[in-house]
C-alpha cells in the first residue's frame, strides 16, 4: 500500500510539475479573441472542475451505493465516500475561485446568478451539509446509512451542471474539450490540457489515499478508547 | 497575467494547504 502511495506521489508531483511549466511559460497565449493570456487558466479550472463533479462526486457515489447494497456492505466503503466528500470540497472551493478569476476580466464581474455558476455553489453547500450530517449520529451505522444516501441524493446535482450550459442560457461557455462534432482546442495547448486531466486526478487520488489513512487511525483510536471507557467502568462496578 | 498567477497561486496553494491539514493530522493522531 504504502508502495502504491509513493508512486501515485511521484506521479502527482511530476504531472503538475509539467502542467504548470507548460500552462505558464511552454504553451504561446491564445488569440486575443480567446482570452490571450488568460487562456492559461484553461490548463487548471476545468480539471479541477472535473475532480470535483466526476472524480471525486463519482467516488462518493459507487462508495456509497456499495455501502447500501448488503454484499458489499463495509465501513470501508462508508469511510472512502466520507473521505472523497471531504477532498470534493477543497476543489469546489478551488472551481469556484478560479472561475471567479476568469470570470472577472472575461465578463466584467466576481459572480454571476448564472446556471453554471449557482449550481455548482448550490453543491458546495449540499456537500458541507453531507459533512455537518456525519457529525449528527455518534451511532457508526445509522451514520453511514443516512450518509451513504445522502451522498447519492446529493449526486443528482452534478448532471444538472453538467448540462446547465445547454440546458440555460449562461454567461459560461459550453463544453470546452466535448464540444459535439470538433475539439476546440489544438496543439501543446490540447495536450497540456488533457495532461492537467491527469495530475489532478493523480492528485485526488493521492490525496484520498492519505484522507482515509488518517481516518482509519482515527476510527481505530476511537476503538481504543471506547474500549477503555467500558474496562474502566467494570473495574468501577467490580 | 496577474489573474493567471492568482489561479494558479489559489489552486496550489490550496491543493498544498490541504494536504499539510491531512499530514498534520496524521501526525497528531501517531502520538
Amino acid at each position: 500500500m504504502k508502495f502504491t502511495q509513493r508512486y501515485l506521489g511521484v506521479a502527482t508531483i511530476v504531472t503538475l510539475v509539467a502542467t504548470i511549466v507548460l500552462g505558464l511559460w511552454v504553451t504561446p497565449p491564445a488569440t486575443q479573441a480567446q482570452g490571450g493570456d488568460l487562456a492559461r487558466l484553461l490548463y487548471i479550472h476545468p480539471a479541477i472542475a472535473w475532480v470535483a463533479l466526476y472524480v471525486s462526486f463519482g467516488t462518493t457515489t459507487v462508495a456509497s451505493a456499495l455501502y447500501l447494497w448488503r454484499r458489499t456492505r463495509s465501513m470501508v466503503m462508508d469511510r472512502i465516500a466520507y473521505c472523497a466528500m471531504e477532498v470534493s470540497v477543497v476543489y469546489i472551493i478551488l472551481t469556484l475561485i478560479t472561475g471567479s478569476i476568469w470570470g472577472r476580466p472575461t465578463w466584467g464581474v466576481w459572480w454571476a446568478w448564472d446556471a453554471r455558476l449557482t449550481s455548482t455553489a448550490i453543491l458546495l453547500v449540499l456537500a458541507l451539509g453531507y459533512l455537518a450530517l456525519r457529525r449528527a449520529n455518534d451511532d457508526p451505522e445509522i451514520r453511514a446509512r443516512r450518509s451513504a444516501v445522502f451522498g447519492i441524493l446529493i449526486a443528482l446535482n452534478v448532471p444538472v451542471i453538467h448540462y446547465s450550459v445547454l440546458w440555460w442560457k449562461t454567461l459560461h461557455q459550453g463544453p470546452t474539450l466535448l464540444t459535439p462534432g470538433q475539439i476546440a482546442v489544438h496543439g501543446s495547448m490540447l495536450w497540456t490540457m488533457l495532461l492537467s486531466f491527469f495530475a489532478f486526478t493523480f492528485q485526488f487520488f493521492w490525496l484520498l489515499r492519505a484522507r482515509y489513512r488518517v481516518e482509519e487511525q482515527a476510527t481505530q483510536a476511537r476503538g481504543i478508547e471506547q474500549a477503555d471507557a467500558i474496562a474502566a467502568r467494570q473495574r468501577e462496578g467490580a | 497575467m496577474n489573474y493567471v498567477i492568482a489561479g494558479y497561486a489559489f489552486t496550489f496553494g490550496g491543493t498544498a494547504l490541504y494536504a499539510a491539514v491531512i499530514w498534520w493530522q496524521g501526525r497528531r493522531g501517531r502520538h
